[in-house]
């Protein structure tokens, strides 16, 4: 395969994506495929260098996530590192996901992204993504190509063997990285087992493992997070997952961190989102920022309506 | 019976047409109607009037979607069915998808018919279009009256008389409609009607019909009012205008509905001017002022955008007297829309006010709104500045206002730090080197290392922008030795930001400033331990390429020192750098003259 040409497509598929304008069909088929390649060579447990911004979801709200790029740098000058739910409940999922997937196979060095539990084929079917599908392509075929590329994606990333990111939290299965190293990960995400719960667990108050609302993983005290973090020689978890409304929140003696890059979520929540700078000597700092302005849209919730009667 | 012709070929395509309309599938059913065209320009006129049109007007049992999508390619079809002699054959399927029950559909369909109606002669109009109109107007279903108000304005001009003087009539009907959709309607499309009467029918009829819809009992009737009153008052003369609309007008004005104040509010202007000659000036500026304080935020946030335009009407010492103590109010109106509007067009008053009452009676509002708890009313307020300093001159302005503009520039909302950084420009050129530099520069500076990357960016454009203003060796001595400090930051993130203020504002300086510091501070960072800077390092020399090979004292450092950096560059571990370094290289090495 010629790799200018290659690149000069990347270019010019990013170019386009960056104004939200989707791809067409046999383009998106390319890309996963080149996707597929590049992500198969990553680990269940990715090891990303420092520096980088870590970023939590984004849920297809694809002018936030611009507005992320405008606070952040843009890519590839600042790296970045994902930590899952890139579709699903905003109205840009396609454009969003292309976007990131198109970044990843442009820049694999500068871009990691890993997994959320949005990313699977269950979930998508429920919350929009497949929906949005349907109605941008006119058929499944884009919903399937993205799907079967989710299988690929990496469960979580070590940064600098010090920081572990991933979407949900850490589960009852597992007490070490390596367990997590030798999970069979290319498969759609299972409601039950150590992948699940990678996805989808929460750190709570109460001591111990608890059964987790959600109704899939579990939640996690900070007796288990501070081991973890003891037997794996880490100083921190970072995870996305769940809603903060100042877009990031510290829990469990700072042994866990919360990072939420959508704001506004669902355009209704209020909510802050964050993202977390680490420099190259591992200093963090939280950026908080705000939805894009939508502009155009009117001040007044209340308009004339002229569609009345 | 087939014809020999139709070969399988040419029946090809509309048997798939025809499979594809069946589909269960809607999104194969919506393709294959945006594909009409092609289809019907394969099949050629005749079989396109005979077989397709037909054929679609048995489909307007379809999904919504599919309709709106045929009453949209049916308005375009006039070529496809031989040109306007045949065009009448549309009218029959496009009449049905004006009847049914989706609003949405109904308008496409009336939007086509429009677009229909313009290229049919008078004969076709009078033998099709009419009697389509009429069926409309006569159904007994609401929705084809609805649609059939939207169809008299294209027809009327070009029929006879005696079917103008039924038109007429038959509009009239459709303003006393029992149904306010259809009502609703007819005002909507009663200034494009209106527009078409010959003169002496407006007393006669528009009026009439201005009249009966203007006092509805229905609301949302009411408020589609407002335009035909400004279309019918400019088509009158002034005795006219007093006679027949002026009681109109003054009711509409105190509606009890906010959504007819609203829209009243929203052309004011333009009202006063044609009610002008009849209202004492005393009552026109009682209704702006009601308006003003108006008990629904929306219609004080619509009135806003009148301010500058009725204030001249009304001229400044009225406006001193009379306005501004309640514009005054706004500034502290509860509503942060309404200060946002506010804040957005009060800047419009400086020309009509001029210097002096402008520094007197506009400076404390700018004042006042610059410390808004909202950062869209700061914001609206910065960036419209230019209008007052046109007025009162940059030093009024910038004793008044510099504190303020010092404190935002250290707003937490990062978009207001930027319309800050953008006037800045404006401002150092009439401040002078001296001013700025004692009260500025630092502030211009602290831009470059902000958390936000669009805010060190646009601290980097700044920068050169006031290099334009002050020169290059103001340059020199003032920002340069600072952007090379932070060359050493130990974020590579601002290391970064080195790089991008230098590459920026190298066009604006002398070669003996990039030989001496910029390129040397550039090939410093050759060898940084970030990645992301090595080929940063290498775009940037892509970029001043072009300025090193124009300048002859600056070319002989392309071979000495750019070639070999980029050339230790190409040699990187790194990818990405590896990749940057080669294509710079390869603009070095081969000028596009």
């Amino acid at each position: 395969m010629d790799v200018s040409s290659d690149i000069s497509t990347l270019d010019s598929w990013i170019q386009h994506l960056s104004d939200c304008k989707q791809l067409p069909e046999q383009d998106v088929k390319k890309l996963c495929e080149k996707a597929k390649e590049v992500l198969m060579q990553e680990s269940n447990v990715q090891p990303v260098r420092c520096p980088v911004t870590v970023c939590g979801d984004i849920h297809g709200q694809f002018h936030d996530l611009v507005e992320l790029f405008k606070i952040g740098g843009n890519a590839p000058d600042t790296n970045y590192l994902f930590m899952g739910d890139y579709v699903d409940r905003g109205y840009y999922s396609v454009e969003t996901v292309t976007l990131l997937v198109a970044m990843k196979v442009r820049y694999k060095d500068r871009i990691t992204i890993l997994r959320g539990n949005h990313e699977s084929r269950q979930i998508t079917q429920v919350y929009g993504f497949y929906d949005e599908c349907m109605r941008k392509y006119g058929n499944t075929e884009v919903w399937k190509c993205f799907t079967d590329l989710f299988d690929y994606l990496p469960l979580t990333a070590l940064i600098e063997n010090q920081i572990f990111c991933l979407h949900g939290g850490l589960s009852p299965s597992v007490d070490t990285l390596d367990q997590i190293r030798t999970l069979d990960r290319i498969q759609e995400v299972p409601h039950e087992g150590p992948m699940c719960d990678l996805l989808w667990s929460d750190p709570d108050d109460r001591m111990g493992w608890g059964i987790s609302p959600r109704g899939a993983g579990y939640t996690f005290g900070q007796d288990i997070s501070e081991a973890f973090n003891n037997t794996n020689g880490l100083t921190l978890i970072a995870r996305a997952h769940q809603l903060v409304m100042e877009g990031y929140n510290w829990s469990q003696d700072k042994n866990v961190v919360t990072i939420f890059s959508a704001p506004n979520y669902c355009y209704r929540c209020g909510n802050q989102a964050a993202i977390m700078e680490l420099d190259e000597h591992m200093k963090y700092t939280f950026l908080p920022f705000d939805p894009a302005p939508r502009r155009g849209e009117p001040h007044v919730t209340r308009r004339t309506p002229d569609y009345f009667l | 019976m087939m014809n020999p012709e139709m070969s399988e070929n040419s029946l090809y395509p509309i048997a798939v047409l025809l499979d594809e309309l069946k589909h269960d599938d809607l999104a194969l059913r919506l393709n294959a109607i945006r594909r009409l065209s092609t289809i019907a320009q394969a099949l050629g006129p005749e079989r396109t009037r005979n077989e397709l049109i037909p054929f679609l007007d048995e489909a307007a049992e379809d999904e919504d979607e599919i309709l709106l999508a045929i009453a949209e390619e049916l308005g375009n079809f006039v070529d496809n069915v031989g040109g306007p002699e045949y065009a009448t054959v549309l009218l029959h399927p496009l009449g049905n998808l004006a009847s049914v029950e989706e609003t949405v559909v109904r308008e496409k369909a009336v939007a086509s018919l429009n677009h229909i109606g313009t290229v049919l002669s008078p004969a076709q109009l009078e033998s099709d279009f009419i009697p389509l109109l009429k069926r409309l107007h006569s159904a007994e279903w609401f929705t084809n009256r609805a649609s059939a108000a939207g169809l008299f304005a294209v027809a009327y001009a070009r029929v006879n008389p005696a079917l103008q003087a039924e038109m007429r009539q038959a509009y009239g009907q459709l303003c006393q409609d029992p149904t306010p959709m259809v009502r609703r309607v007819a005002a909507a499309r009663l200034s494009e009607f209106v527009r078409q009467l010959q003169p002496e029918f407006l007393i006669e009829a528009a009026v009439p019909y201005f009249n009966c819809l203007s006092v509805d009992d229905q609301d949302s009737v009411r408020l589609l009012t407002v335009e035909p009153l400004v279309t019918i008052s400019s088509a009158l003369t002034t005795e006219q205008v007093g006679e027949f609309l002026l009681a109109a007008f003054r009711a509409l004005a105190v509606d009890k509905s906010w959504r007819v104040r609203y829209m009243v509010a929203d052309k004011f202007v333009e009202l006063t001017r044609v009610m002008a000659p009849h209202v004492a000036k005393e009552e026109v500026v009682a209704m702006f002022v009601s308006f003003l304080k108006d008990g629904e935020a929306e219609v004080r946030t619509i009135i806003c955008s009148q301010i500058p335009g009725f204030c001249e009407l009304v001229g400044r010492e009225d406006v001193l007297e009379k306005i501004y103590p309640h514009l005054k109010e706004l500034v502290s109106d509860p509503a942060q829309p309404v200060r946002s509007a506010f804040a957005t067009h009060v800047s419009g008053l400086a020309p009509l006010f001029e210097k002096e009452a402008t520094h007197q009676y506009l400076l404390p509002l700018f004042l006042r709104l610059l410390k808004d708890d909202f950062s869209e009313v700061r914001l609206n307020i910065i960036s419209r500045l230019d209008k007052v300093n046109a007025v009162i001159g940059i030093e009024l302005l910038s004793d008044q206002l510099l504190p303020a503009i010092m404190e935002l520039a250290e707003d937490k909302q990062w978009r207001v730090r930027l319309a800050i950084i953008e006037y800045i420009p404006l401002l150092a050129k009439q401040l002078g080197v001296a001013f700025f530099d004692e009260q500025l520069t630092h502030l211009c500076m602290s831009w470059l290392g902000d958390r936000v990357f669009s805010i060190r960016e646009a601290a980097t454009r700044n920068l050169k922008n006031l290099t334009d203003v002050f020169g290059a060796e103001w340059a020199k001595g003032t920002i340069i030795p600072k952007i090379l400090g932070l060359a050493n930051h130990p974020n590579y993130l601002y290391r970064m930001t080195t790089i991008f203020a230098l590459t920026t504002i190298v066009p604006s300086v002398t070669p003996e400033v990039i030989r001496a510091s910029i390129l040397p501070a550039i090939e410093s960072l050759v060898t940084d331990d970030i990645p992301n800077i090595r080929f940063n390092v290498a775009k940037s020399i892509e970029a001043l390429a072009p300025v090193l090979q124009r300048d002859p004292e600056l070319r002989p450092l392309v071979p000495a020192q750019i070639v070999p950096a980029l050339t230790t560059l190409t040699q990187d571990p790194d990818q990405d750098v590896r990749y940057y370094a080669q294509r710079a290289l390869q603009t070095v090495q081969n000028p596009v003259s």
